[in-house]
């Protein structure tokens, strides 16, 4: 596997938060998945040693602030599947590419989840359920990017 | 993997050490900007720095428009003129008598001995991009503080009220509307005087107006306007039409849904009146209203 370099996992969460920052609006906002967390995962798996749950939670202060959200709303949010993927990041290198979809999937619905609770404390309504669709755009992207050949974890790819 | 065998142990705090800092410190954060408001400053300047980043972000769409405006047919454009001129001519006929009727309504308040209605002074406003939280409806625009936009001044457009500035930054600010779930509107049916406050929906682009009783006089179609009783929003500016209204034995409340009547979804233009919300202004006292008990104004959610 070819070392990573700091800049590489920076510029492409910056990459991930342009693309939040895109003026969405209506149905693609339901659909927009999460892009900085997606990137973040990817990172966390891959390289945990330059990526790890304090840039998670950094990552999601920007995004608190550029949504103008609640300060660390999507804070808590990412740094709950952050731990998650670095505390199984071992075994992930072991999974099967379903397993792993899997996996990721779930990652993206906690962060929703924690999210929702978080909003739900402050006084939002229940959405409907095309709140979880940011979930499924979420993990159509990742398969994208399995596709295109970028290894994830390396050497387990079948 | 052998490379990476180098740095197995070297991962500093564990991950659980580090979740619960970072959790801890998150949810520090979210109780300090939710009820003691002290990060509005720390927001602003970083809002500043993003500001940029924003109107990168942005500028593909806004190519996409401009693209789109410059290839307006000569036909749609003639049809516009069409509609437009429709409108002037008969707006030109309302102001004709509106001289007249302001001198009229100026004799009348001098008689009463209340105070002058002040003129509006209003700023046109972009709008850069809609909320990114599917939660809150609320907008972006391109005037700041800089431009003199102040946090609580009223945003309309020609058909009504759309919200209220909620944040101002330094060069954008965010606008509320009210559909939005926080915000409320004092409103007054046109028809009969009667006050009540019309709260956001939330979700779908609707109002409510709770907290009135059953047997209150309002249809279907009534037309509610701003009472002008909170200072923000000047007096007579439409809000919202009553779309339904349910009257359940059950509840001692009616259950009244309202559609606004401004464009909160649709222009690409605002107008925001520039003048400072006077919350220290008296109301004026004579009111020719009916007499109906209204709720209290902030009445528990």
């Amino acid at each position: 596997m070819r070392p990573v370099s700091v800049g590489q996992v920076y510029g492409s969460l910056f990459a991930g938060l342009m693309l939040y920052m895109l003026p969405w609006a209506g149905f693609g906002l339901m659909l927009r998945p999460d892009f900085v967390l997606l990137v973040l995962l990817y990172w966390l798996i891959r390289t945990p040693h330059l990526c790890n749950i304090g840039t998670a939670w950094f990552m999601g202060m920007l995004v608190d602030l550029a949504g103008g959200d609640l300060f660390g709303q999507h804070a808590l949010a990412y740094v709950v599947p952050a731990f998650v993927a670095v505390y199984y990041q071992r075994r992930v290198t072991l999974f099967t590419r379903w397993q792993q979809l899997g996996f990721v999937f779930g990652l993206l619905v906690i962060a929703q989840v924690v999210l929702l609770i978080l909003k739900l404390f402050s006084g939002s309504e229940v959405p409907e359920w095309s709140y979880l669709l940011s979930s499924v755009s979420g993990i159509l992207l990742w398969q994208l990017v399995i596709y295109s050949k970028i290894k994830v974890t390396g050497e387990r790819e079948a | 993997m052998e490379h990476q065998q180098t740095n197995f142990f070297v991962r500093g705090p564990s991950p659980l050490a580090r979740l619960t800092f970072f959790a801890a410190v998150s949810l520090v954060l979210m109780v300090v900007d939710a009820r003691l408001h002290y990060l509005g400053e720390v927001r602003q300047g970083f809002a500043t720095l993003l500001h940029p980043l924003e109107i990168i972000a942005t500028s593909p769409v806004r190519l996409y428009r401009s693209i789109q405006d410059h290839f307006t047919t000569v036909e749609s454009l003639n049809q516009e003129t069409q509609v437009l001129r429709d409108k002037t001519a008969r707006l030109a006929v309302d102001l004709q008598r509106l001289p007249s009727l302001q001198a009229e309504n100026d004799h009348l308040r001098q008689l009463l001995e209340a105070r002058q209605a002040m003129q509006q002074p209003a700023r046109m406003a972009e709008i850069l991009h809609v909320s990114r939280d599917p939660f809150a409806q609320r907008i972006i625009v391109n005037l700041g503080s800089q431009q003199g936009v102040l946090a609580g001044q009223a945003a309309v457009d020609g058909a009504g009220v759309i919200g209220q500035v909620t944040r101002a930054y330094p060069f954008s600010s965010e606008i509320t509307l009210i559909t939005d779930r926080e915000l409320a509107v004092p409103v007054q049916v046109e028809r009969n005087g009667l006050r009540a406050i019309a709260f956001g929906h939330g979700r779908d682009n609707m109002l409510d107006l709770p907290y009135l009783p059953v047997n209150v006089d309002i249809h279907e179609g009534d037309k509610l306007v701003t009472s002008g009783i909170d200072g923000t929003y000047p007096v007579g500016l439409a809000v919202a039409i009553v779309k339904k209204v349910e009257r359940n034995v059950d509840s001692p409340f009616a259950h009244i849904i309202c559609v606004p009547t401004a464009g909160t979804d649709r222009h690409r233009q605002v107008l925001i009146l520039t003048t400072m919300p006077s919350a220290a202004i008296p109301l004026d006292e004579p009111h020719p209203l009916p007499k109906k008990k209204e709720s209290r104004h902030h009445a528990p959610r």
